[in-house]
């Protein structure tokens, strides 16, 4: 077949508009869109409304009864300098972490039935051991690795270490300072290392919030929106319009047609969907001080950089596009529509394996530097979720990068021939079940 | 100016669904493509429209490979029809122009031209799967021809039609073929043959069992039928006496005859010089239906046998009336 470039793109546009024009009007698109942006500005502006709920409330309140240990410093200060005192790894501003409020406390079975109740987050009770050493118990109802319990176990070993201290004759010194945390720097140890990577834990933290939240984009983008390719192959398939259309455009056309359309919709609901909650981003200090008072500034949330969002405007199209056309030539093989998530189960593991390898890699669980990672970041199927959070994560160089859009890019023509040709073969086959042997004959097949 | 196949082969795994196909259409022809179930008139189709493509063999159309026609030469109804259940009448066929690169507006007018010729101008806004069948036939019948194409390769263009959208369609037909337009379709109905065709191929396993001008078509059967009433004899016995003449039916006031090797003048003659009075007397051709039940429905073999032919029943006896009138018509 050598119909005319002119003939092609015109086909591939009639089609693309007809899939992108009716799918655009069907009900379940449109309340898709809403739902999506309902829970778009309402992530996006998430610490605006926990902070309208909690603005009544002063922070979880944690009682004391130092009893009659008679420790070397005032518990209830230290406890409460330590347990609001900035944390690595989490957002440091004093507004939106949880605050602590610690009270000093003489009756313990009355503050115990307050923890039960809920008024009171945590009770802890301090003790002298045989040996002179402060004890400590904590009555919560959170387990033993909750962020509460946690804290307060770090913040209990340095009251114990400074009551140490003091016994041992050193006298106290101003508690705040010596409470104070250090500066505490992370360096890449190689000099040559790239260092637009986030340096410290703030930076650190956001960087990684926003890779996460893209890469989880990334990953609805394409098991969603792909299976709506596969949906609508096997639905002309199935009402035997195919066969006409075949007649005038060719498999090629149709399918190239059906994942620009498709593309398109998937591009216009991601834009109405993002830019409410970008929006909602970025104003949220504007709209937090309309709703609690105060003043607000305008600003990008830290750790999203105009390069990412290129890189991640360029992986969602290149990892869409790939993904899609083979759920189109996959789909292209079965009759029915319930067929279809068995015949492209193989493709939505392949992208379930590629999201989970890269979410792991982003939480530290597998090292983002481990050879699987790095590997893997220039495979095309899971490029676009490992070098979107190696590059959020600061760990890829823009050469790497490149190469990787760049295999991804390269690899879609492959796809695309593979896919026509199982479209070719596979569209006008009916009755077959979705084997692998089925694949493997539409794939020889003339 | 012709439309080309040659040698075409095409296999399923096993199974080879044609087995060297030739055959030529001429531009502006009505042409007839018969064969019986599963004979491989939809595969055949297909290959002509480039939509599956041949093992080996070639599909020409005015001396160019088919792959390289532009598509609008094509027009195609298919044997499966399908539509976009859950979209609009008018919409759909605006859709299936644009991919011909009929522009949208001029696509609305036509479709909607044609929409009242076939009675249906109401449904335009209507949803495909609210047509009943025979209406959703329609609309896929002017989505196979609204792009005017040279060639219009329809499968079964006519089951599901009630008379009066038959008629429409004859009608329709008609107005192609003044046109300049070619037009190939299947059917089982052979009277529709009979009445519309100037030429058919008919095949059978893949095979071609014979084909061209549908006059020479009859004539190659190396048979003809006659009629001949005889006043106050019913049974004719005396008719077994001559060769190669059997008796296909016997009616109330005329007997049917097949005759082969000889000049059917025969009967007449003998039929006289008895003395009998004869009140009717008509050659005509085997009628299509009669040759396709011959070569494809059972065993040449059997052809002799008068209970065979008899058991082959009233169908035959109509295609004979048919046949009657279109020999005469022809000369």
């Amino acid at each position: 077949m050598s119909p005319s470039l002119v003939a092609t793109l015109r086909n591939i546009m009639a089609v693309a508009r007809r899939e992108f024009l009716w799918r655009g009007r069907t009900r379940t698109f449109k309340a898709t869109t809403v739902l999506l942006v309902v829970v778009g500005v309402g992530l996006a502006l998430a610490p605006v409304i926990i902070r309208f709920i909690d603005r009544g409330s002063t922070g979880d309140r944690i009682e004391v009864v130092v009893g009659d240990s008679s420790p070397a410093v005032d518990v209830p200060i230290a406890l409460n300098l330590l347990l609001n005192a900035p944390i690595p790894g989490l957002p440091t501003d004093g507004e939106t972490t949880t605050a602590y409020r610690v009270e000093a406390t003489a009756d313990i079975e009355a503050a115990r039935a307050r923890v039960v109740d809920g008024s009171t987050s945590a009770l802890l009770v301090l003790d002298r051991t045989s040996a002179g050493d402060l004890a400590f118990t904590l009555y919560s109802k959170d387990t033993f690795l909750s962020r509460t319990t946690q804290l307060v176990r770090q913040a209990a070993s340095s009251i114990a270490i400074q009551d140490r201290l003091t016994r041992a004759g050193i006298p106290p010194i101003d508690q705040a300072a010596l409470f104070a945390p250090p500066d505490f720097d992370v360096l890449a140890a190689d000099p040559d290392a790239v260092t637009d990577g986030p340096q410290t834990g703030e930076e650190f933290a956001s960087t990684f919030a926003i890779s996460f939240v893209l890469s989880i984009l990334l990953f609805m983008a394409i098991i969603l929106y792909g299976q709506w390719v596969a949906f609508s192959v096997a639905e002309e398939k199935n009402s035997r319009v195919m066969e006409v259309v075949l007649a005038a455009a060719t498999p090629f056309q149709l399918m190239a047609g059906k994942v620009v359309g498709v593309g398109g919709l998937a591009l216009v609901q991601y834009i109405v969907v993002l830019v409410p909650s970008a929006a909602a981003l970025i104003f949220q200090d504007r709209i937090a001080a309309f709703v609690l008072g105060g003043s607000g500034g305008v600003a990008l949330p830290e750790g999203i950089s105009i390069g990412l969002l290129v890189v991640f405007g360029l992986m969602f199209v290149l990892g869409f596009a790939l993904y899609a056309v083979l759920y189109a030539g996959a789909a292209s093989l079965v009759s029915r529509q319930e067929d279809v998530n068995q015949i492209v189960a193989p493709l939505t593991i392949i992208s379930v394996g590629g999201y989970l390898v890269a979410s792991y890699a982003g939480t530290g669980l597998i090292p983002i530097d481990s050879p699987l990672v790095v590997v893997l970041s220039f495979i095309p199927f899971f490029s676009p979720y490992l070098m979107l959070t190696r590059m959020g994560l600061g760990t890829a160089g823009p050469a790497e990068i490149a190469i990787a859009i760049a295999l991804l890019a390269a690899f879609i023509p492959v796809a695309l021939w593979l896919a026509a040709r199982l479209y070719r073969s596979g569209v006008l086959m009916y009755g077959q079940s979705p084997t692998p042997r089925t694949l493997w004959r539409a794939l020889r097949a003339r | 100016m012709s439309l080309v196949l040659d040698s075409l082969v095409k296999r399923f795994g096993q199974i080879t669904a044609l087995d060297g196909i030739s055959f030529e259409v001429e531009q502006g022809q009505v042409f007839g493509f018969l064969g019986a179930n599963g004979a491989g008139k939809t595969t055949t189709m297909r290959i002509v429209l480039d939509i599956l493509r041949p093992d080996s063999g070639t599909v020409t159309w005015n001396g160019t490979p088919t792959t390289d026609v532009p598509r609008r030469t094509w027009g195609y109804l298919p044997e499966e029809r399908g539509l976009y259940p859950r979209l609009e009448v008018l919409e759909q066929l605006v859709f299936f122009a644009s991919l011909y690169a009929i522009p949208r507006r001029d696509a609305a007018a036509r479709a909607r031209d044609w929409l009242a010729r076939f009675r249906i101008p109401e449904y335009e806004k209507r949803r495909a799967e609210e047509l009943s069948k025979g209406n959703q036939q329609k609309v896929q019948l002017i989505a196979a021809m609204l792009h005017e194409p040279d060639v219009l390769i329809m499968d079964e263009p006519f089951v599901g039609l009630d008379p009066v959208n038959v008629a429409l369609l004859k009608e329709a037909f008609g107005e192609m073929r003044k046109r300049g337009k070619t037009l190939v379709f299947s059917t089982h109905q052979m009277e529709m043959v009979e009445e519309l065709c100037e030429a058919v191929a008919l095949i059978d396993r893949g095979r071609l069992v014979l084909g061209g001008p549908i006059l020479d078509v009859k004539r190659s059967s190396g048979r003809q039928v006659v009629r001949l009433g005889v006043e106050g004899d019913t049974e004719l016995p005396w008719l077994a006496d001559l060769e190669g003449v059997s008796i296909v039916r016997s009616g109330e006031d005329y007997t049917e005859l097949d005759v082969r090797g000889r000049d059917p003048q025969d009967i007449l003659g003998a039929a006289l010089a008895r003395g009998e009075r004869v009140t009717q007397f008509l050659i005509a051709d085997p009628s299509i239906e009669q040759i396709f039940i011959e070569r494809v429905g059972r065993p040449p073999s059997e052809d002799q046998h008068l209970a065979s032919a008899g058991a082959a029943g009233g169908r035959g006896g109509d295609g004979v009336a048919a046949a009657a009138g279109s020999a005469e018509a022809a000369r």
